[in-house]
This record gives C-alpha cells, sequence and structure tokens, in this order.
C-alpha cells in the first residue's frame, strides 16, 4: 500500500457514540431475543440468567435510547435528503449490485446511511416507548400491554434487519468503512469512489 | 387420562369464605389487609399473595338488591393464554391433569401471562417479582387429595372431580335448576379457551358478565399474533439477513474503489 494520505472522516466524539450506541445495542438485542423464543433462551443463561436479563434489558435499551439521542443531536442535520439522494433511492438496486453509473453521487453519507438512520430512530422511539409499558406491566392499561407485545418485538425485528445490512455494509461490503468508525480516517480514493461530493468538498476545504 | 376440574355450583354459594381461609392457609399465604370499600368482599380484587376470591355481586332487579356469588380464581384453561406468553421455558407448566401451574423457580418476572390471560388472574408480587396464581392445589391433588378451597366448602357448592363426571354434573344440576323454574341456568365453560378446567353453574347463564365473568374470553387476538406470525417473521428476517448478506458477498463480493483521488 501505497503511504497514503489520511482524510478525517469520523471525530473521537462521533466514534465515541457511534460505539455506545453499538453496545448498548447489541446488549439490549441479544438480552430481547433471548425472551423471545423459548429457542434462544440460552441467550438468557449467557447474560446471567432469566431473572437478570428480565432486569437489566430494560436499562440496556434505555442506555441505548439516551446514546441515540446524543447521535441524534450530532447527525440528523446531516441526514436530510436531497433530490440526488432520492435519485439514489430509485437506483439503490443498481447501487447493491456495485453497477454504479448513473448512481448519483453522495455527500458524507450516502441515502442508504441516512434512511438507517431515520428508520432506527423511528424505531428506537417505538422501542422505548413500548418498553416502558412491558417493563411495568401490573401498573399498565390492558389495550396499551396488547399493542406493545406486538409493536415491541415488530420494531425490533425492522430495526435488527437493517442492523444485519448495516453491519455486513460496514465491515465486509465496503473495506475500509470499519477502520473510519475505528481509526477515523479514509483514503483520499475510497471518499471519492464512495463518498464523492462529500470528498470534493473536504478537499476543497 | 382423565383431566381434573373444579366445579362452583354459585347457586349454593352462602359467602362464608372458608374457601379463602383455606386456600391461605394451605399455600400459607400472609393475609395483607385492604381497605374497606362498602363491600362484603374480603378484598377488592386477587393479590400476589390472594389468589381466590368470593365476589359478592351486587344485583338490583325491581328495586331488590341480591348478590350473585361468584369465586374468582385461575380457570385452568385447557388453552391457557398464560403460557403462550410465556417466555421462561418451565416457568408455566401445564400438567397432563389440566393443571396450569405456575414454577415460581423458572419465573422471571416479566409479567407477560398478565396480558396472554383473558381472565385477569395472575399477580406479579412486587417484593419477590414473580408471578402468582391458584394452583388447583398442584401438590395436594399429586397426591390424591382434593383442593383446600373444596375440602373445606360447607354447602358443596364446591365439588372436585374427573373434568369429564362434573361436565355431566353440572349439565344435570342446571336440568335441576331448570325443572325448579330457573329458565336461564347454565354452565359455564367458554369454549374461546378450549374450555376450561374451573367449571360454572350459574342460574343465568346469559349473563355471566353480572357474575364478574367474561361473556365470550379467548387467548386475545394481539398474543396469538405475537406468538405466531410475528415470530414467523422474526425468524425470516433475521435468518433471511443473515444468508442474504452471506450470499450477496459470495455473489457480488465487496466494493471496489472505483475512482482515484484527484
Ligand atoms: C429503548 C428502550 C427499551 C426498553 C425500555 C425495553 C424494554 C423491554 C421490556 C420491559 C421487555 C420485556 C422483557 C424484559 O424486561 O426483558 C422487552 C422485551 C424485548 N425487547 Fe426491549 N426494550 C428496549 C429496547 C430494545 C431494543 C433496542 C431491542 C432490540 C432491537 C429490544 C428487543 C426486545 C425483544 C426482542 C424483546 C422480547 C420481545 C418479545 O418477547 O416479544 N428492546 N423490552
Ligand atoms: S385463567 Fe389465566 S392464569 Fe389461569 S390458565 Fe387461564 S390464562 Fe392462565
Amino acid at each position: 500500500m501505497q503511504s497514503e494520505r489520511r482524510m478525517a472522516r469520523f471525530d473521537l466524539y462521533e466514534r465515541t457514540v457511534h460505539w455506545l450506541a453499538a453496545l448498548s445495542y447489541l446488549y439490549a438485542a441479544l438480552t430481547g431475543l433471548a425472551l423471545w423464543s423459548h429457542k434462544l433462551y440460552w441467550l438468557a443463561w449467557v447474560f446471567g440468567g432469566g431473572v437478570t436479563v428480565r432486569g437489566l434489558h430494560p436499562w440496556g435499551g434505555t442506555i441505548f435510547a439516551v446514546v441515540l439521542a446524543v447521535m441524534f443531536r450530532k447527525w440528523a442535520g446531516q441526514m436530510k435528503l436531497d433530490t440526488d439522494d432520492r435519485e439514489w433511492l430509485r437506483k439503490a438496486h443498481k447501487y447493491a449490485v456495485h453497477e454504479e453509473e448513473g448512481v448519483p453521487e453522495s455527500g458524507r453519507f450516502n441515502a442508504g446511511q441516512k434512511m438507517l438512520f431515520w428508520s432506527q430512530a423511528l424505531a428506537t422511539v417505538l422501542l422505548f416507548a413500548t418498553g416502558l409499558v412491558l417493563w411495568w406491566p401490573e401498573v399498565m392499561p390492558r389495550t396499551l400491554r396488547l399493542a406493545a407485545v406486538l409493536i415491541h418485538p415488530l420494531a425490533a425485528i425492522g430495526s435488527i434487519g437493517g442492523i444485519i445490512i448495516h453491519i455486513y455494509m460496514g465491515t465486509a461490503a465496503v473495506p475500509g468503512a470499519l477502520r473510519s468508525m475505528v481509526q477515523g480516517w479514509v483514503t483520499p480514493s475510497w471518499a471519492a469512489s464512495h463518498h464523492r461530493k462529500w470528498y470534493r468538498e473536504s478537499s476543497e476545504r | 387420562m382423565h383431566t381434573v376440574a373444579k366445579l362452583i355450583d354459585t347457586t349454593l354459594c352462602i359467602g362464608c369464605k372458608a374457601c379463602e381461609v383455606a386456600c391461605q392457609t394451605w399455600n400459607d399465604q400472609e393475609f395483607t389487609l385492604g381497605t374497606f370499600d362498602g363491600s362484603y368482599q374480603t378484598l377488592p380484587d386477587l393479590a400476589p399473595n390472594f389468589w381466590n376470591l368470593i365476589k359478592f355481586n351486587e344485583f338490583e332487579r325491581g328495586g331488590k338488591l341480591s348478590w350473585l356469588m361468584s369465586k374468582y380464581q385461575c380457570m385452568h384453561c385447557v388453552d391457557p393464554g398464560c403460557l403462550r406468553a410465556c417466555p421462561a421455558p418451565g416457568a408455566i407448566v401445564h400438567l397432563k391433569n389440566g393443571i396450569v401451574d405456575f414454577n415460581h423457580d423458572n419465573c422471571i418476572g416479566c409479567g407477560y401471562c398478565i396480558t396472554g390471560c383473558p381472565f385477569d388472574v395472575p399477580r406479579l408480587s412486587p417484593t419477590t417479582k414473580k408471578v402468582y396464581k391458584c394452583s388447583l392445589c398442584s401438590d395436594r391433588t399429586a397426591v390424591g387429595l382434593e383442593p383446600a378451597c373444596i375440602k373445606t366448602c360447607p354447602t358443596n357448592c364446591l365439588t372436585f372431580g374427573t373434568r369429564e363426571d362434573l361436565l355431566e354434573k353440572a349439565q344435570s344440576r342446571t336440568a335441576e335448576l331448570q325443572a325448579d323454574g330457573v329458565a336461564a341456568a347454565g354452565v359455564y365453560n367458554p369454549a374461546g379457551v378450549g374450555g376450561t378446567h374451573v367449571l360454572y353453574v350459574l342460574a343465568n347463564a346469559a349473563r355471566p358478565e353480572d357474575y364478574g365473568l367474561p361473556r365470550d374470553p379467548s387467548v386475545p387476538l394481539a398474543v396469538r399474533l405475537w406468538k405466531g406470525p410475528v415470530k414467523w417473521l422474526g425468524s425470516l428476517v433475521v435468518a433471511g439477513g443473515i444468508l442474504g448478506a452471506f450470499f450477496h458477498y459470495v455473489r457480488y463480493g465487496p466494493k471496489k474503489e472505483h475512482a482515484d483521488a484527484e
């Protein structure tokens, strides 16, 4: 590898927030899944037993929701979809199979990342609201509980589906992406290839 | 195997509450005083340490007040909603004799069973963080004894036996009542939960709600969806997502850096 120039992509604050979110999410998701199906109950033993999992999952979820709120404050302004992004989404199937001619250039975040951001934000609101209902079943009205036992897992399923794609993209599918979130930097050609508008803006500055 | 049942002939209940005392005593529950709310009932509601409540349902007709006695406890459903909802293997056990028993060693205190139960029976204890309800004295029936409440009932309002026998007995008692002029008499054995192992003879079976019993109880639709289609969808998304990502990589590989830095 040539001794490359480095471009700063995610600063320490962004990386810290991202990994706090990832850790608390992983904890909430795995402890939640333990109670989701008897076949996954072995996960409860990994995390200290059913009683511990029941007691701590809501706290793990709450920590995640708080970290996500911090992330939201930091990134929401950069996640608005512009006209290029809308066009990108229409061509997402081409992006997915690496046929990128005609797919509009992306800014700091591409439209797929932006959609992930908004859908995770929505899922977290739903998970937190219904999670509170599940937390204290004895004081919650029956209708709310019946809604919560449906919406909490549905939001979790949607969210986990998104996260599976996110993890795949961030590790195997886009080499260099993981390093940008761990060490914070990318190479100029990485930026030019995947986030060209951002690359140009950053090089101009 | 014959399953067991409890028959409650509400026309014979005199409201003596002996069964409540027997339940508390046998199950070693300390009684917590409630507030007096102008009713003859011991407490307004079931509690984690109070599993069997004689309800003094106040019923007014032609300016005259009467009590419609009923007994409020776990119905030991043939299709128990609590069991469907429970995430902890072995915390709710459906015994071969039909009893739905809670095993507190395995209970994690999530309270899902409270939402699954169409009769609003299980109660979460704030101190032990576990859920409690009538066990139909599974520890007594296991050794051939009848449940404590039935043992103590002085009027034969409560009887214990095989479910088959008691269904028959309930029918003949209903016929007897009808012959005596109680035309609306009938059996309460709700089909929506597959029937129950606690059966009632009601003087007015057309209006179970007058006895504090739900008219057409069934496992809530939300609970059936949650433990059915939603679960399938979840498996599909998780398995499909992981396999999909893997085979996407196998087929298309990673993204290349197609552009050079300018
Ligand atoms: C945002 C704050 C959250 C709160 C307050 C919360 C609360 C709860 C509560 C109280 C339960 C009932 C069982 C238990 O206590 O362990 C539960 C179940 C569950 N949670 Fe959460 N949770 C939150 C976030 C999450 C997240 C981020 C996920 C994963 C994506 C998740 C996935 C699940 C799953 C799969 C279940 C089992 C659902 C079922 O059996 O239907 N939760 N949650
Ligand atoms: S009455 Fe409620 S607690 Fe009893 S078996 Fe039926 S669903 Fe379970």
